[in-house]
């Protein structure tokens, strides 16, 4: 390794040699690098300190990384802290500025570059100095590559002590900062110390463009190196108040291949000396107020997890089905729901969901990530906005009561790290009244199963239409028909009659017999009208023989309620009578008490003829 | 224009009253609607109060079901 390394620089060298007229006139007056290598990323941030010798106005500066290097990139962001205050003190004032990969003319084959964008310039004289991140993933190589239970994880780290870079720099420094203190070996160069658990390189000055001086770190580095082969994150949108989010993982820990056997009873015995370096556990972040956590594969439920939450967050602690080794598989899901209030938004007619991208687990590579937006049904004009480039395309996918199906946007990154936990957009249109499509669908569901019904009872099935059963059937059915109608008649006389004592006890609050005559006359006019109905009706019954057994009953109940109705009429008339003449009330009580014993008595009959006929 | 924060039409909390309640009443109509399919003789039988009835229930029954799918959980 060490020996490629050298060659690489060696070729570096003579191509520095050829190249030596830069293209403009930069030149870089400081470099602070330092690598942080605490866990399985590699994170390199270097401050650059960049003036301007030449007399043109330069607004471009360029990053360059060996093609080695350039492939495990992940990510490069530049920012400048404005405030001079001490160390992450002007976080909140800092500006970043567009990195974007170029590729110049002129430069070794061997190199990727990356410029900068200064958006004021760069006048005569002037210097600027901004933070340059690159986050690498799958640089640090295991060696030895596979190891037993019990043997310790190293962990080999190569880079350069100079800072490589198209323009002259003038002085640098360099620390690497390691996890542990124990370290195995290091390349000693000029101005090389170990303190700690970090290695400083430098000061180095004067250094020509270019400049190359391979490093190599072997150190030992228990982290768990959760690598998530493939994640897919569905985010499901519902109008009526969630987003649900469920997120598919198969993890792989792609540290140190573990070589023999695996004794889960030293694991359990001495776990930090028999796989310490196993994957444990691992801690979700997730937003505040999210309901309905599971965490399950394709088993079921695994009971293996904590959740808590506060009004900040909710941390989900899932430790997977066992610790997970080296080269050691795990496939597993999470799903949560949000409150929608949080994520959607309206804007300009247009809704958006703002929402974090990547997974929400801490130090995680993604080596796949594809996040699924599923919109509601009927949402049309998507697009996507996103801090960094996506792969995107778009499908459909099925679900609750859908017809036509739901447009998903798919998002794919390979190569995400926990720096692209960054919010996105997806802006779509939607018209409000779609939400009612699944309650009417489910109202159409439930009528046609009523409308089936109707036609059930109203269809007539039976095959033979002459059959003497058929006949008869249909005629009791006729005879039902006119046995309600009569029944619905008498009710309607019984209301009448409840009219007629109802104005009987008017008058004998108000004496106003004027009312109560016509409150008669009008009863007798309407009695007469269901009398008169009533006669086609037990005429029919009277000839149809289906209704033979049936018949005396009705006939019975026809003439007790005209008995019943005519003692009522005398009653009445009785009563106008007494009042007309002016009786005291004892000597009403008396004229009446006959009739209304018979009454009662009646109105009883009726109502159990009534009750008897409608049991048929 | 800042965007805003657009939230269910419906309060969340409200589902599970809202389906028990709508669930019952259209049971109740469901219920008056076969009641009188099967009292009712086949002459004296009115097709609009068996439509309107049955109308009715689902309508009930439907949103019922909707607020009972979504207090579950199955946010549709």
């Amino acid at each position: 390794m060490r020996d490629m390394g050298s060659r690489f620089g060696l070729f570096l060298l003579a191509v520095s040699i050829l190249w030596a007229p830069v293209l403009s006139d930069l030149v870089i007056s400081k470099v602070d690098r330092r690598i942080d290598l605490t866990s399985q990323i590699a994170r390199i941030t270097s401050t650059l300190k960049v003036e301007n010798e030449g007399s043109d106005l330069v607004t471009e500066v360029l990053l360059a990384f060996p093609d080695v290097q350039a492939e495990h990139l992940a990510h490069v962001a530049a920012t400048s802290s404005v405030g001079k205050g001490g160390k992450g003190k002007a976080k909140g004032s800092s500006t970043s500025y567009a990195v974007q990969p170029v590729d110049p003319k002129g430069m070794p084959a061997s190199l990727t570059f990356y410029s900068v964008t200064l958006p004021k310039g760069l006048g005569k004289g002037e210097s600027v100095t901004f933070d340059v991140l690159a986050v690498l993933t799958h640089t640090l190589k295991p060696f030895p590559e596979k190891i037993t239970q019990a043997d310790i994880q190293l962990l080999v780290f190569q880079d350069t002590a100079h800072y490589l870079s198209p323009y002259p720099v003038k002085a640098q420094t360099l620390s690497v900062k390691l996890p542990d203190a124990r370290i195995e070996s290091y390349t000693r160069v000029d101005n090389t110390k170990n303190v700690g658990s970090e290695i400083k390189y430098g000061p180095y000055e004067n250094l020509p463009p270019f400049s190359y001086s391979p490093i190599v770190v072997h150190f030992e580095s228990n982290q768990p190196f959760a690598v998530a082969e493939e994640l897919v994150r569905e985010i499901e949108i519902s109008h009526w108040g969630n987003v649900q989010v469920t997120e598919h993982y198969k993890f792989v820990h792609g540290g140190a291949q573990s070589k023999g056997e695996f004794s889960r009873l030293d694991y359990q015995a001495r776990p930090h000396v028999r796989g310490q370096y196993a994957i444990r556990r691992l801690v979700a972040k997730l937003p505040p107020r999210a309901h309905s956590v599971y965490y399950r594969d394709e088993i079921g439920n695994i009971s293996t997890s904590n959740l808590w939450s506060d009004s900040k967050k909710t941390e989900l602690e899932i430790e997977p089905r066992y610790p997970v080794i080296g080269g050691w598989k795990t496939a597993f899901t999470i799903g949560y729901g949000l409150p929608l209030h949080d994520f959607l938004f309206q804007s300009d007619g247009k809704r958006l969901i703002d929402i974090t991208f990547g997974c929400p687990m801490n130090e995680v590579v993604i080596n796949t990530l594809i996040v699924k937006v599923v919109l509601p049904e009927g949402s049309g004009d998507i697009s996507v906005s996103a801090p960094f480039p996506l792969k995107e395309s778009k499908e459909t996918k099925f679900s609750h009561l859908d017809i036509a199906g739901r447009p998903v946007v798919v998002l794919e990154k390979t190569n995400a790290v926990p720096e692209h936990n960054q919010k996105f957009q997806v802006y779509y249109k939607f018209n409000s009244l779609a939400m009612l499509m699944e309650p009417l669908m489910l109202i159409s569901g439930f009528f046609f199963l009523f409308v089936a019904g109707i036609v059930c009872m109203h269809v007539d099935l039976s095959i033979s239409k002459s059959s003497a059963s058929y006949l008869a059937k249909l005629q009791w059915d006729e005879v039902q028909a006119t046995i309600q109608q009569i029944q619905h008649i008498i009710n309607r006389g019984l209301v009448i009659h409840d009219k007629l004592e109802a104005s009987l006890r008017d008058l004998s609050r108000t004496g106003d017999i004027q009312a109560c005559k016509a409150a008669r006359k009008a009863a007798d006019g309407s009695l007469k009208e269901l009398s008169k109905e009533i006669k086609p009706l037990l005429a029919f019954l009277q000839s149809s023989q289906q209704a033979a057994h049936i018949l005396p009953k009705v006939e019975e109940l026809v003439t007790k309620e005209r008995d019943l109705e005519e003692r009522l009429m005398a009653k009445h008339s009785t009563i106008v009578d007494c009042y007309e003449k002016k009786y005291g009330g004892k000597e009403i009580e008396n004229r009446v008490a006959s009739q209304l014993q018979k009454i009662t008595a009646l109105r009883k009959e009726v109502d159990d003829l009534l009750e008897f006929i409608d049991e048929i | 224009m800042a965007p805003k924060p657009i939230a269910s039409p419906v309060p969340d909390a409200w589902y599970p009253t809202l389906a028990v309640v709508m669930l019952s009443l259209g049971l109740l109509f469901t219920a008056s609607f076969f009641i009188y399919e099967a009292t009712s003789s086949r002459k004296s039988r009115s097709l609009a109060k068996e439509l309107i009835t049955g109308t009715v229930a689902s309508v009930f029954l439907g949103f019922g079901s909707l607020f009972l799918l979504l207090a579950s959980g199955v946010y549709v």
